[in-house]
């Protein structure tokens, strides 16, 4: 079985992130980045089904040559080779644009099965997924958490709101989004990383790919949200105290 | 006219009785005795040697400078200064045994030399005589000492020598009782008799049967361990680097090094490390004796070449991953046992590749794959933190760096130890900064034995510090202490680091006594000294952590510090003996722990000292006694650092 | 000018965050050029429900085959309402549903979903969160063709005027063949409800040391039953037995991220700390205010737990009602 994982290379998440000066993008000076969490996730469902009925787990990612650094990781932690998109300006296409990219690169490859993440930790989209699917015309399931695979016969457990669970049944080739927790993670190891030095990179260029990059969804700015956490300490009576809460949980933060 | 007077003296007493002449017979005899003898001890021994040195080689191994290597035979193995120590009635039995065993040299020399009827020292000459005496008194003091050592074991019977009798050792004692009452009964026998005779033959037969016996038994340590004192790795705890592209640490019988075998072989299986081991004492798996004695099961069965994991039927995973490195065991072995690096290798074979299947593990390295420290909690916090108190930012110009640490820059109770120490440090007029990031020592994942993470933390720091220009640095944690100036070094060249103890008390005589406000007046860490009125209220028991103890030979300088804010009382277990408090070997950061907790146990024993603070100079030593002793309730001793302790004297107006 | 708003249903009414993203489709355009749908095979009741309110008309989207959610048969149905209604946007709620299919739709018609909207600007001017919330980026929509967007829960107040005359009603009878699905969902189900499972509650309260004794734990425990939340603590109180050990939070426990996370009695040391930092808002109870609890904690509260709990409890039944 063919399993292709579209890996996203995102800023560290507890990195230090500045606006740049024309407010549209972000200071790239000091970012560190690693591999989006959900892709790892992602990553890991393709190598467990690797690891129990055979076949292939080829990794895509498309950004600039930083990128390599996290499909070096990719291959370090199983993948069996991988494919680098070489884009530079990857932020000045939306998610229509990125997934026709993706789709473009994947085409030829004809997998069985093409895993994302659910979304990405710096856009949180959440769509990519689901559009390379429509784009090449593939049935898909979003939100999955386990997956079994018999045959061309997949069976995924889809995450619904409030602690609801789903089956879904769809037949290879297919899209699958992966969220986060539905697997152990491995860490990367030593053995894996000097293995990896062998397995193949094929690069790209975003340019030799018939990918229609025109957006329709266009980037104003980008500005610091208002508010900053901080401690509010509710003051009072008990009962007052009380009253003050569920009224900031109920409509300041929204989770009664 | 000495000579004379001693050959007087001696006259007087009995001489040891010799047989004149042996007949052909029995040369014959006694030489084919020997032959087999020789034989039964080679055709074990030749197997172990040849299991040893087949075993792959030590890529770090220097056998200069030598002269550490022979200072540690002198005192170790001439003078049993550990056997004797650690374990003090036993241990001067045992090395009377020894020396008895080093006196009789030219007595069993001569002893064979007479079967073949070339005897060079006689009995009745002048140095004969002397030299026979006074290898009669260590035979005396010999079977004395092994009479008391066989009634320890089969009478006594300490729990550290093991459930099981050991038949062997029971044999081997009495055929040295047997060396030595043969010995010395030939002084009360006629010379020439028949009885010289017979008892010449008894000491050739439990000689003979001796011999082959030694490689078959845990007393194959007679030949190897002055082997293993001499050859042992050069510094405590010491973890070698690994070598070359395939070497992931001790994963099969092929990674296991001349060293680690010889080790293996000379174990004794005294339990003086067990004895020691946090985990033993918890009712964990974990026993160090067996691990070692696991390696040398393997080695017997397996072989040095074999591919059957060393993780398996002789040793367990989990029993590997319960250690905490607190290094006790290595401490007390006797025989130059280095069990350190032999536990950190079993773990390196299973992390580095990927066999070692723990949940909270691969928590702990995912969070410093994609993050700067251990606990998985966001960098920002730690800007925060120092943002919020104002703490200078290193440009350079300072003297000292002070590195935060995963505990401190992120824990609450590390906070505060930094705090106090920034306190003190103002008041002493010394210069410092904090850098602007900081990612983990990487001492946790470098004690699991994941190298990938610990190369790439290393570097990344190693990197860090040569851009800020640090010249030295100064921390509150044992553990980033040693894994800078140690473990570093295999990437690079860290800059000087002291623990914040040294510091302090460096500069002791400029800090206040508890409640005088006056500077501390010098004097020697000890009971019994006289003290100021005030300082003598508080009862100060002091945690020796085992990363600056054992590891780094620091116990007067925290004494020193918390000696400011009381009367000092010792622990049972202290210094060099002091028992861990659970979190080390990364263990803080895995799960549920079963049995006993390490923590509360030397909790329970810090506080029975009726001290009323317990001094740590630790963050994870504080971490782990938080919980244990506010589980004592209200009359539980006050938890401090000896840091909080050196501030809480300072002049209240000394802010910033 | 034409909005559409699709509406979603839960429990047999339309659900409140679909009541939102209606609110949000009234800063696109007044209420008669907007049009709100309904999917589904029998959706007469649920189309009865949004015509109380007013909107231009409601539109039913009923075939057999949208019995049950599918990608599948609501693009199918849906691209096929836009190619006939030709809206210039397109308003869903933000839920796992819409992110499933709306951007598989917005696809089909050459657009872009903006999604997970937080504010609508003049202009129009969606603004969305970025890097999990630290940031916030601003988009406009470009081109002819519909403008999709779904708007985030709770980033608009759910309130729409009642309509005064009955609003229109269609119905939309799209063609869709069975082969055309090509997902089987299965019937929705509960996690297991024997092990408790913090790592996917949504709102925990959690207890620790400062609750005292084991009896005093049913007050949190009463606190958490009228909130729907699980019941968790720290160390020391699994430690005594008082509650299981599959209840713990902690770096030797469960990490947990829940919605709302609330310490009742916890002082906030760092073993407790690392297991649920990742909280999207913590709440503190604690009679010390210097608890270290306080520096992650959203909302505090300094005060006696035993006065301050039931008080809450109160409260949140209040508010429930």
């Amino acid at each position: 079985m063919k399993i292709i994982v579209a890996i996203k290379q995102v800023p560290e998440r507890d990195a230090m992130v500045r606006i740049t000066p024309d407010a549209k993008g972000l200071e790239e000076r000091d970012l560190q980045y690693a591999m989006n969490e959900p892709d790892a996730y992602a990553l890991e469902e393709a190598l467990q089904l690797k690891e129990k009925s055979g076949g292939e787990v080829v990794v895509i990612s498309a950004g600039p040559e930083r990128v390599g650094s996290t499909i070096r990781e990719a291959l370090a932690k199983g993948a069996d080779r991988a494919i680098h998109v070489v884009c530079d300006n990857l932020a000045a296409r939306d998610a229509l644009g990125v997934a026709r990219l993706l789709a473009a690169a994947i085409k030829p490859e004809s997998p069985d099965l093409i895993l994302t993440g659910l979304q990405s930790e710096d856009l949180g989209l959440g769509q990519t997924g689901v559009i390379v699917a429509e784009l090449l015309n593939l049935p898909h399931a979003s939100l999955i958490l386990q997956v079994e695979v018999t045959g061309s016969e997949i069976k995924a457990k889809r995450e619904l709101e409030e602690g609801w669970f789903q089956s879904v049944e769809l037949a290879a080739p297919a899209v699958l989004t992966i969220q986060s927790g539905g697997n152990k993670l491995r860490y990367a190891t030593l053995m894996g990383i000097k293995r990896a030095k062998t397995k193949e990179v094929r690069t790209v260029n975003a340019s030799e790919l018939a990918a229609d990059a025109a957006s329709v969804v266009t980037l104003d700015s980008i500005t610091l949200p208002k508010k900053q956490k901080s401690t509010q300490m509710l003051s009072g009576s008990a009962k007052e105290a009380a009253a003050a809460l569920v009224e900031k949980l109920k409509f300041e933060a929204r989770v009664l | 006219m000495y000579r004379e007077l001693i050959g007087a003296m001696t006259l007087a007493l009995p001489i040891l009785a010799e047989p004149r002449h042996f007949s052909i017979l029995e040369k014959l005899l006694f030489v084919a005795l020997a032959a087999l003898s020789v034989y039964g001890f080679w055709s074990r021994f030749g197997v172990v040697l040849k299991k040893i040195l087949q075993s792959k080689k030590d890529a770090d191994f220097h056998l200069f400078p030598i002269g550490r290597r022979a200072w540690d035979f002198f005192w170790e193995v001439m003078c049993q200064a550990k056997v004797i120590r650690q374990r003090p009635l036993p241990g001067l039995a045992h090395a009377f045994v020894f020396w008895a065993f080093c006196a009789f040299a030219l007595v069993t020399l001569n002893h064979c030399a007479t079967g073949l009827g070339v005897g060079f020292l006689s009995p009745d000459s002048v140095a004969g005589r002397i030299y026979f005496y006074f290898a009669a008194l260590f035979a005396i003091a010999c079977a004395v000492g092994i009479a008391g050592l066989f009634i320890r074991r089969f009478l006594v019977r300490p729990k550290w020598l093991g459930e099981k009798l050991s038949w062997e050792s029971g044999f081997i004692a009495l055929l040295i009782f047997a060396l030595m009452a043969t010995y010395l009964a030939a002084f009360f026998v006629a010379d020439a008799s028949h009885m010289a005779r017979v008892l010449w033959w008894a000491h050739t037969i439990t000689l003979l049967a001796f011999l082959p016996l030694i490689p078959h038994t845990k007393h194959l340590h007679l030949v190897l361990s002055p082997a293993t004192v001499f050859l042992s790795r050069g510094s405590f705890g010491r973890i070698p680097p690994l070598h070359g592209d395939e070497d992931f640490g001790l994963v099969t019988g092929k990674d296991l090094t001349q060293l680690v075998s010889l080790q293996a072989y000379s174990c004794v299986e005294c339990g003086r490390c067990t004895e020691h081991c946090p985990a033993s004492n918890t009712g964990k798996t974990l026993n160090p004796r067996e691990i070692v004695l696991g390696v040398r099961g393997y080695l017997n069965e397996f072989g040095p070449a074999s591919e059957e994991p060393l993780l398996g039927k002789y040793n367990s995973q989990r029993a590997v991953f319960e250690c905490t490195t607190c290094g006790a065991c290595e401490f007390q072995c006797p025989v130059g046992i280095e069990h350190v690096p032999i536990l950190v290798g079993l773990r390196r074979g299973a992390v580095n590749t990927g066999a070692w299947e723990d949940q909270h593990g691969a928590k702990l390295f995912l969070a410093l794959e994609r993050g700067s420290n251990a606990l998985g909690i966001a960098s920002t916090e730690r800007d925060k933190f120092v943002e919020k108190n104002a703490l200078p930012l290193f440009d350079g110009t300072q003297e000292y760096c002070l590195w935060l640490g995963c505990m401190g820059g992120y824990d609450p109770k590390g906070r505060e130890i930094i705090l106090s120490l920034v306190k003190v440090m103002q008041h002493l007029g010394a210069t410092f900064g904090v850098l602007r990031k900081e990612k983990c020592t990487g001492d946790p994942v470098r004690r699991l034995g994941n190298d990938l993470l610990f190369q790439q933390l290393a570097e990344s720091n190693l990197e860090t510090l040569t851009q800020s220009k640090t010249k030295k640095i100064i921390s509150i944690c044992p553990h980033c202490v040693r894994t800078i100036q140690e473990d570093w070094k295999e990437y690079g060249t860290p800059p000087p680091v002291e623990h914040h103890s040294e510091f302090l008390a460096r500069h002791i005589d400029r800090l206040p006594q508890a409640g005088t406000g006056v500077p501390h007046v010098p004097r020697t860490w000890g009971p019994g000294n006289a003290q100021t009125t005030q300082a003598a209220k508080e009862k100060i028991v002091f945690h020796d952590p085992c990363y600056l103890g054992r590891y780094r030979n620091v116990y007067d300088e925290p004494r020193a510090v918390a000696s400011l804010a009381g009367e000092p009382v010792e622990a049972p277990r202290n210094r060099e003996r002091s028992f861990c408090c659970g979190a080390g070997g990364g263990l803080a950061f895995l799960g549920e722990e079963t049995g006993e907790r390490v923590s509360h146990v030397r909790a329970e024993e810090l506080a029975a000292t009726g001290a009323t603070i317990v001094g740590a100079a630790c963050p994870f030593c504080n971490t782990m006694f938080r919980d244990a002793l506010a589980a004592r309730g209200e009359g539980a001793p006050q938890l401090l650092d000896i840091a909080q302790l050196a501030a809480r004297n300072l002049p209240q107006n000394n802010v910033n | 000018m034409s909005v559409l708003v699709v509406l979603e249903e839960r429990g047999g009414k339309v659900s409140r965050t679909s009541w939102e993203a209606a609110a949000a489709a009234l800063r696109l355009a007044p209420a008669q050029e907007i049009t709100a749908v309904v999917v589904g095979a029998r959706t007469e009741p649920l189309a009865a429900e949004a015509a109380a309110k007013v909107f231009g008309k409601v539109v039913r989207v009923e075939h057999p085959l949208l019995a049950h959610y599918t990608s599948d048969g609501y693009c199918a149905a849906l691209h096929q309402l836009i190619q006939k209604e030709s809206p210039t946007q397109v308003v869903f709620p933000h839920t796992y549903q819409v992110r499933d299919y709306a951007p598989a739709l917005a696809c089909r018609s050459g657009q872009t979903l903006i999604g997970d909207v937080i504010e609508i600007g003049d202009g129009p001017v969606f603004t969305r969160q970025l890097m999990q919330g630290r940031l916030n980026g601003s988009y406009r929509h470009a081109g002819a063709g519909p403008c999709f967007l779904s708007v985030q829960a709770g980033a608009f107040r759910a309130d729409l005027p009642d309509a005064a005359a009955a609003t229109p009603i269609e119905t939309f009878s799209p063609s869709i063949d069975a082969a055309q699905i090509r997902t089987k969902p299965g019937e929705p189900f509960r996690g297991s409800a024997q092990t408790v499972d913090l790592g996917s509650a949504q709102l925990i309260v959690s207890v620790g040391r400062g609750i005292r004794e084991a009896e005093n734990i049913s007050l949190v425990q009463d606190l958490a039953t009228a909130l729907g939340a699980e019941l968790a603590a720290s160390r020391p109180i699994c430690d005594n037995g008082w509650l299981p050990m599959e209840r713990q939070v902690g770096s030797s426990g469960q990490s947990v991220a829940p919605k709302l996370y609330l310490a009742v009695g916890i002082s906030g040391a760092i073993q407790h700390l690392v297991g649920m930092k990742g909280s999207q808002c913590i709440v503190a109870i604690n009679k010390d205010p210097d608890a270290p609890i306080f520096e992650v904690a959203d909302y505090g509260i300094v005060g006696d737990l035993f006065e301050v709990v039931p008080a809450l409890t109160e409260a949140v039944k209040a508010a429930k009602q």
